[in-house]
């Protein structure tokens, strides 16, 4: 589904490399996390691969089921199907949840031929997808994530990804800021989300997320690439030991630059 | 020997005489009155404070003259601007002249009035008030109006009256030959706690240069209420100079909402005097302006007696070279005590060369006040376009919901459905037009 190769990029009109050549695949039904410290390169990948103008990609290529998506506009990527849940999810005063989500839907319709929904119709759509994350229906027209509380933010981003069902999502660091009840909802929500047509992968920075996401596979990110993967036990090494420890080993293998 | 310049005078850029011809002999004074002001007040010139940041060319590069001269355009059907909630509530103006035709006014609560100035010019509230509250010193523009009207909107709101029905002031401008000038009038007397929402709308029908200069007095006594939203919708190539004021008795209420969108220039000077204790008032702006048109808008929020609130929302955007000007003043006299006076100024420039000056100024004399101001000019956020493009909307679709977002709370002021709904259009068109 989506294949991420070699990929390099900059802050747009800087000349420091963030990615430094980025290998991913995700096939459908799995769900990845990538772990790494602060600063490795995790939420710039997100961004990059959901077409944030900030970013410019150097060199590689960001193919999805087949096409290469470099250089589409992150409303174009969207209509294929990608979603980027936000680590901060940015306010916008004066726009309701409803509002966004059903443009947003609609737009996402008519880009792939579907059938657009009236606003009655999508009223009765939209009302049945707040369950995802226990919500009640006045969360619909509230202005976006305006006067939110953190874990409502996060909430707000998983039930529009609830709603606009992408094929593939990249949560940026979902958990963080997020005490356990909310964390549990948040985690319920994705899970019931999942299935074997769409794909998920998670950028954390700690194992918390993943005891209630379980991921078919864990990467570990420094300095701008993917160093190691494996299953749900490298996640476990990594609470473990910490990020050091692993770093000090790939030195020693000679791996790490 | 000292050489006196000569300055111009506004009627320096008027072809012909200002003669009144006027048949009420309260107006013809209003007239003497007003040409004398003219002849010894200057035009003002960039060297004068109140007009720094204003080019006025698209006054003094042109001559205006009389409607009479101009060979104006019929006013065809406008029954598209028409508001339907206030279908029988409805005066209409053609350049400034007032057309029984097109006007309506029916269903109204017993001794409202709703008309004319020449046909009621013999009130006793007419002559009364009319021309008393205006107070602009060292002005072209008010005293240009005083000399020039022979006619106007006249609203009369007796002693515990309510008037339910919105009442719509509606001034057109048609396509002439000859740039002209109009000089529309508007006086609203509401008794003792009396209430009524008055929606007053200058529209260009055709993209004609003309020169549009209203008076409008609103005199509201112990308890009164007025929601008055202005909607300055003129020719883009006209210049719209307007004088809105209103005098408040203990209790009243004036709460008014300028919304500009038209005219090349638009200069805008609201005022609000305090007259007794215990008032309250809102003076909200919303501009929304491109291309080269200029908005200047210079407010005096007048605190001279004890326990007022009052609060000032304006808010700016400004596309391509255009430019908006913001002075808003708050002034509170020694004696005034426990004044709550609110104000703000926000702006988002959507474009580079696009200007925005901005200048609260607040003279308070008195110790014991609230008054807090604002100014922002800001940008729209790339992350929050990016947010909402992320979603699937297209980057003009989210820029367009954040400008409208922007401006949303100055339209949901209206409290007129039909004029919010056209406000809403009027903002997503500006938007649109940022795209092309």
């Amino acid at each position: 589904m989506l294949e991420i190769k070699n990929l390099h990029a900059k802050v747009e009109g800087e000349d420091i490399e963030i990615l430094k050549g980025v290998n991913l695949k995700v096939n459908a039904g799995e769900i990845h996390a990538i772990m790494g410290p602060n600063g490795s390169g995790k939420s710039t990948l997100s961004k990059v691969v959901s077409g944030h103008p900030e970013y410019e990609v150097t060199e590689g290529e960001i193919l999805f089921n087949g096409e290469d998506i470099t250089e589409l506009d992150a409303d174009e990527r969207a209509h294929l199907g990608l979603f980027l849940a936000f680590q901060y999810p940015v306010e916008v005063p004066g726009i309701t949840n409803k509002t966004l989500l059903r443009e947003a839907y609609n737009t996402i319709a008519r880009a792939n031929d579907r059938e657009e929904l009236d606003p009655l119709e999508f009223e009765d759509y939209i009302t049945e997808k707040l369950d995802v994350i226990e919500m009640k229906d006045e969360f619909l027209s509230r202005s976006i994530n305006t006067g939110f509380s953190g874990g409502e933010k996060k909430k707000n981003e998983i039930f529009q990804m609830a709603v606009l069902n992408p094929v593939l999502s990249f949560l940026d660091e979902t958990d963080s800021g997020l005490d356990i009840d909310a964390l549990k909802v948040v985690s319920d929500g994705v899970n019931k989300i999942a299935n074997d047509e769409n794909a998920i992968v998670m950028i954390t920075h700690y194992q918390r997320l993943l005891n209630y996401i379980k991921p078919d596979y864990v990467h570990v990110m420094m300095a701008g690439k993917l160093i190691k993967s494996g299953g749900f036990e490298l996640a476990e090494e990594l609470e473990a030991n910490g990020y050091d420890a692993l770093e000090k080993e790939l030195v020693l293998n000679g791996e790490a630059q | 020997m000292s050489e006196v310049i000569q300055r111009d005078t506004m009627l320096s850029y008027i072809t012909g005489s200002v003669e009144s011809s006027a048949e009420s002999v309260a107006i013809r004074a209003i007239n003497e009155r007003g040409r004398e002001d003219l002849e010894n007040t200057p035009f003002p010139t960039r060297k004068d404070e109140d007009w720094r940041f204003v080019d006025l060319k698209s006054i003094t590069k042109s001559q205006f003259c009389k409607l009479e001269e101009a060979n104006a355009a019929d006013v065809g059907d406008i029954s598209d601007h028409y508001l339907p909630e206030a279908m029988n509530c409805r005066l209409v103006f053609v350049n400034g002249v007032y057309s029984e035709e097109l006007s309506s006014v029916e269903d109204l609560p017993n001794n409202v009035i709703v008309g004319n100035l020449a046909a009621n010019a013999d009130n006793n509230s007419v002559k009364e008030h009319l021309g008393t509250i205006t107070n602009y010193d060292d002005d072209v523009f008010a005293p240009f109006n005083d000399a020039a009207f022979t006619d106007g909107a006249f609203i009369y709101v007796p002693e515990e009256t309510v008037v339910r029905t919105p009442i719509h002031i509606l001034n057109v401008f048609t396509d002439a030959e000859k740039a002209f000038y109009a000089t529309p009038r508007l006086l609203y007397v509401g008794e003792m706690f009396s209430k009524s929402t008055i929606i007053e709308e200058h529209i260009g029908l055709a993209d004609n240069q003309y020169l549009n200069v209203p008076v409008t007095e609103f005199k509201m006594f112990t308890g009164s209420n007025v929601h008055h939203a202005r909607i300055q919708r003129d020719s883009k190539k006209a210049s719209h100079v307007s004088r809105p004021i209103a005098i408040l008795d203990k209790n009243a209420e004036y709460h008014s909402y300028t919304i500009c969108l038209g005219a090349k220039l638009f200069r805008n000077d609201p005022r609000v005097i305090q007259n007794a204790e215990e008032v309250n008032f809102t003076v909200d702006g919303l501009v929304l302006i491109d291309g080269d048109q200029i908005a200047d808008t210079h407010s005096i929020m007048d605190h001279r007696f004890a326990h007022a609130g009052s609060h000032q929302l304006h808010k700016v955007v400004v596309n391509d070279s255009a430019h908006s000007v913001f002075n808003g003043k708050i002034f509170v006299a020694k004696d005034a005590q426990k004044i709550d006076s609110f104000q703000e100024n926000r702006n988002l420039l959507l474009s580079e060369n696009g200007k925005v000056n901005t200048k609260p100024q607040l003279e308070i004399f008195a110790d014991d006040v609230l008054c807090s101001h604002g100014a922002t000019i800001g940008q729209l956020q790339d992350e929050e376009v990016f947010y909402l493009q992320s979603r699937g909307l297209t980057e003009q679709k989210s820029r367009e919901l954040l400008v409208y977002a922007f401006a949303l709370e100055s339209v949901e002021s209206m409290e007129v459905e039909s004029v919010e709904k056209l406000l809403l259009n009027e903002v997503i068109e500006y938007t649109n037009r940022d795209n092309k």
